[in-house]
């Protein structure tokens, strides 16, 4: 948690810098800076300070219709601040109605901090402000047979409207040209059992020299839907944002409305959530890495590794009663407990899966047909990371060290050393410096991956060592502390990476205002167009695959 | 291929970590051979949820029916009151199997560790209190779901059955419980079940996801480049009722809104076990 004194340093600069610009900056649920500024024309540049000179890196975007409440739009840029401060700095700006028959705008974040590209593009189809000079004025969540003036996220549109299809909108993918260049158009349904999304490709020969990603074919609307629901329910959708990813997202959920609230979920309720995300990370990194064994045609691999994900999903069904583990959390606390019994069982099963894990692993290393596939392929410098805004495990592969758990400590985290090796200096010198070396590969990725999972063991077992005795699994969380309009970041760091959800409470107390949701895969996808430049078409599977995209918690 | 089952005098591995030092790289048949007598669902999980009569007709008894119904987040839950007193109906193509219900009644609503039974009609998966119910019936090991499988689909479509998975907006939670079933554990190839790369080549299409606006045409256009005759089961309750995500500006309530389903698979997500239950209520449609 912050010290008062050093948001107090961030807030003298903040003034200093912007002097009569700065309508308020105050601090709010302990780690949450709000700079206001009296006028969006400011805005780009608030942000590039922040990003530039306070090293912030953009968490979030949310827009948010508050015409209701204060007769305007309210747009909030939320920068992260690692590096051992734990602080948000969200730039927060009111966007006027504009005269009937013009759209609301501003501008455009996105010339300067290329990470706020997607963000500004949703807000204009979600909520029809027009961010003024952005590169990209195509559709992006709602397709070209959406017609142009629906603005689902507005609160004038009801959740039920059944909009008319449109063909008369065209969707333009960039056109390269020049002789011998052929375009491959993939998707959106594909020949795996994936997700859907389309792709693509200009070749020149097998070579691939762009790549266009087209998503939201998942889109499910669901934070309008959110906006319809009491807040239990509304955990029931957090755990269906992407379902492998049930824990981190409500633990995300949980904790923004935790933080409202002004409660704390008992010690052991906190810590049975930790140990429920780091199964969640075993069991999806290893099917990660058994796909990555697929897609470079080594069967024996996926096999055996496919068999340890198996095993790992059956272990959660044991604790939790879901092989997804669905139902862990519940708004101040768990809804599952890990008794002494079940504790003895999961160390169990985990130590026997790491042991196999570990030979399996070691397979696949000494196999120069699988490691020349790896090696150099899908490389993302850690320059291009950083301007992207790339998080998880690609941002570690890449030589960022950014990690939610460490950078912004939460529940049982607070206790905990979560990085790879963190008792031995040498391992740890090692590991960076392989990733160093590797510039964010697919073996990188892999690598990384192995680590993960061998750690994540290693925090399962600490925490279950000092499993607390009490019995309390939640706090009750009383509505009536839950301010109408009062908002939270809540934050998790899944298999995937950072996973920010920025809540709004609404006026009944037990319903959300807004709910915006940013998964790891939104902040990542971008870089897949970066990481196959200069691949071959073959290679495109293996390089997706070990970047562990979720359509679905792209698409919402 | 290693993961087939080589020796049938050896004990296949209880993958549950039972003490036995286990080791991946043996010569070991992993393979469940009988999944629900030894490996099936674990008896604490999430399945089916059945319908007692509650303890009394009180107004106490009915509010508590009420807010069951109430706390029911995919609508699930339906209490009609007339004369006669209070009528439940748990329509199990919506329920998402969070156990809220439970909590709220417990003794008029039973979680199970048994899943919920695919169907051929949306109505089957309707219970009704008071009224007397298709049998649900015990559930059959995979083993035999295999078996009647593989035999069904050897005497109408030949050798094998060939499936298309279409995922049409789901959360991906029922991707990972489709891509199971071919893990060594499963091993649906064994049944003569195998997924294949294009509609054109299935004889199945097993579609999840709520269908949303933007996956619409997509799936129609899937439906129609696979060739008669095909079936497609709708897999989970996304599929089946639009579930948790309903019927709104960006979804349809059910791919059925987008082509004919022949079998829906109720779950959320639907454990692999009750999706091979539904390819072989599907192929029923066949032959």
């Amino acid at each position: 948690m912050t010290g008062p004194t050093q948001a107090a340093g961030y807030e003298a600069r903040l003034r200093d810098r912007f002097g009569e610009g700065v309508v308020s900056v105050r601090l709010l649920n302990g780690n949450e800076l709000h700079l206001t500024i009296r006028s969006k024309e400011d805005l780009p540049e608030a942000c590039t300070y922040v990003h530039d000179e306070l090293k912030g890196v953009l968490a979030t975007v949310v827009c948010s219709d508050e015409r209701r409440i204060s007769g305007e739009f309210v747009l909030r840029y939320a920068f992260g601040i690692g590096g051992g401060e734990d602080l948000f700095v969200i730039v927060e700006t009111r966007i006027e109605q504009g005269s009937p028959g013009s759209r609301p705008s501003f501008p455009s974040v996105a010339l300067r901090l290329q990470a706020a590209t997607l963000y500004e593009r949703e807000i204009r189809d979600m909520l029809g402000l027009v961010p003024e000079g952005h590169p990209d004025e195509r559709p992006m969540v709602l397709h070209e047979q959406w017609p142009e003036d629906i603005q689902p996220l507005r609160k004038d549109f009801d959740i039920g409207t059944k909009v008319a299809r449109v063909t008369d909108r065209p969707y333009e993918f960039l056109k390269v040209d020049g002789e011998g260049v052929s375009e491959i158009p993939v998707g959106p349904v594909h020949a795996g059992i994936i997700e859907p999304g389309h792709f693509r490709f200009s070749t020149i020969g097998d070579s691939i020299i762009n790549l266009e990603t087209r998503l939201y074919y998942t889109h499910r609307g669901v934070e309008k839907l959110a906006e319809s629901m009491n807040l239990d329910k509304v955990l029931l959708v957090s755990e269906r944002i992407s379902g492998d990813e049930a824990v981190a997202n409500s633990t995300a959920y949980c904790q923004a409305i935790e933080k409202i609230a002004g409660v704390t979920p008992p010690r052991r309720a906190l810590q049975v959530r930790a140990v429920c995300a780091e199964m969640e990370r075993v069991y999806n990194h290893i099917g990660t890495l058994a796909g990555l064994s697929t897609d470079v045609g080594f069967g024996y691999g996926a096999a055996r590794l496919s068999i340890l994900k198996e095993r790992m999903m059956r272990l959660n069904e044991e604790v939790a009663g879901s092989r997804l583990l669905f139902g862990v959390n519940r708004l101040g606390g768990v809804g599952v407990d890990l008794s002494e019994e079940k504790s003895v069982r999961l160390l169990g099963v985990t130590d026997e899966v790491l042991g196999d894990f570990k030979r399996v692993v070691s397979v696949l290393r000494s196999d120069s047909s699988v490691m020349d596939r790896l090696r150099g392929t899908g490389a993302i410098s850690s320059a291009a990371a950083l301007e992207i805004g790339v998080v998880g495990v690609t941002a570690r592969s890449s030589g960022l060290g950014i990690d939610t758990r460490r950078d912004h400590p939460y529940g049982a985290y607070r206790s905990l050393r979560i990085d790879p090796h963190h008792d031995n200096l040498q391992q740890v010198t090692r590991f960076q410096a392989e990733m160093t070396r590797r510039r964010g590969d697919v073996l990188a990725r892999f690598e990384t991956r192995v680590e993960e999972v061998i750690n994540s063991v290693e925090i399962m077992r600490e925490v279950l060592q000092d499993l607390d005795s009490g019995r309390e699994l939640a706090v009750p969380l009383t509505r009536d502390t839950l301010k109408p309009y009062s908002h939270a970041l809540g934050y998790a760091e899944s298999h995937r990476g950072q996973t920010v959800h920025w809540v709004m409470i609404g006026e009944d107390q037990d319903s959300l205002f807004r709910y915006k949701v940013r998964t790891a895969s939104f902040s990542n996808w971008p870089a897949i167009e970066a990481a196959v430049l200069n691949d071959i078409v073959a290679d495109f599977p293996l390089v997706n695959k070990s970047l562990d995209l979720s359509y679905a918690g792209n698409d919402l | 291929m290693e993961d087939k089952p080589r020796d049938d005098t050896k004990a296949g591995s209880d993958g549950r970590g039972t003490g036995s030092r286990s080791d991946i790289l043996g010569d070991r048949v992993e393979t469940d051979r009988n999944v629900l007598d030894k490996n099936g669902s674990a008896a604490s999980f999430r399945g089916d949820v059945t319908l007692s009569p509650p303890s009394g007709d009180s107004a106490g008894d009915r509010e508590l029916l009420r807010t069951a119904r109430d706390v029911c987040a995919p609508k699930a839950i339906g209490v009609v009151e007339d004369n006669e007193g209070i009528h439940l109906t748990l329509d199990r193509g919506r329920c998402i199997m969070c156990g809220m219900c439970q909590a709220t009644a417990p003794t008029t609503f039973k979680v199970q560790s048994s899943y919920a039974q695919p169907a051929r009609r949306l109505a089957n998966l309707v219970q009704t209190q008071f009224a007397d119910l298709p049998s649900v019936g015990a559930i059959m090991p995979i083993e035999e779901i295999g078996k009647q499988l593989s035999e069904k689909v050897k005497r109408t479509l030949g050798r094998s059955l060939a499936i298309r998975e279409v995922d049409a907006a789901s959360c991906n939670g029922c991707e990972v419980e489709v891509a199971a079933l071919n893990n060594p554990i499963y091993d649906v190839e064994r049944f003569g079940v195998h997924f294949v790369a294009s509609p054109r080549h299935a004889d199945v299409l097993l579609v999840t996801g709520v269908c949303s606006r933007n996956m619409d045409l997509a799936l129609r256009r899937t439906y129609d480049a696979t060739p008669d005759p095909k079936i497609v089961v709708a897999v989970g309750a996304c599929a089946c009722t639009g579930g948790l995500f309903g019927d709104t500006y960006a979804t349809s309530g059910g791919i059925s809104q987008t082509v004919p389903v022949d079998v829906f698979v109720p779950g959320c997500p639907p454990r692999p076990e009750a999706i091979l239950y539904g390819l072989l209520l599907a192929v029923d449609r066949i032959g």
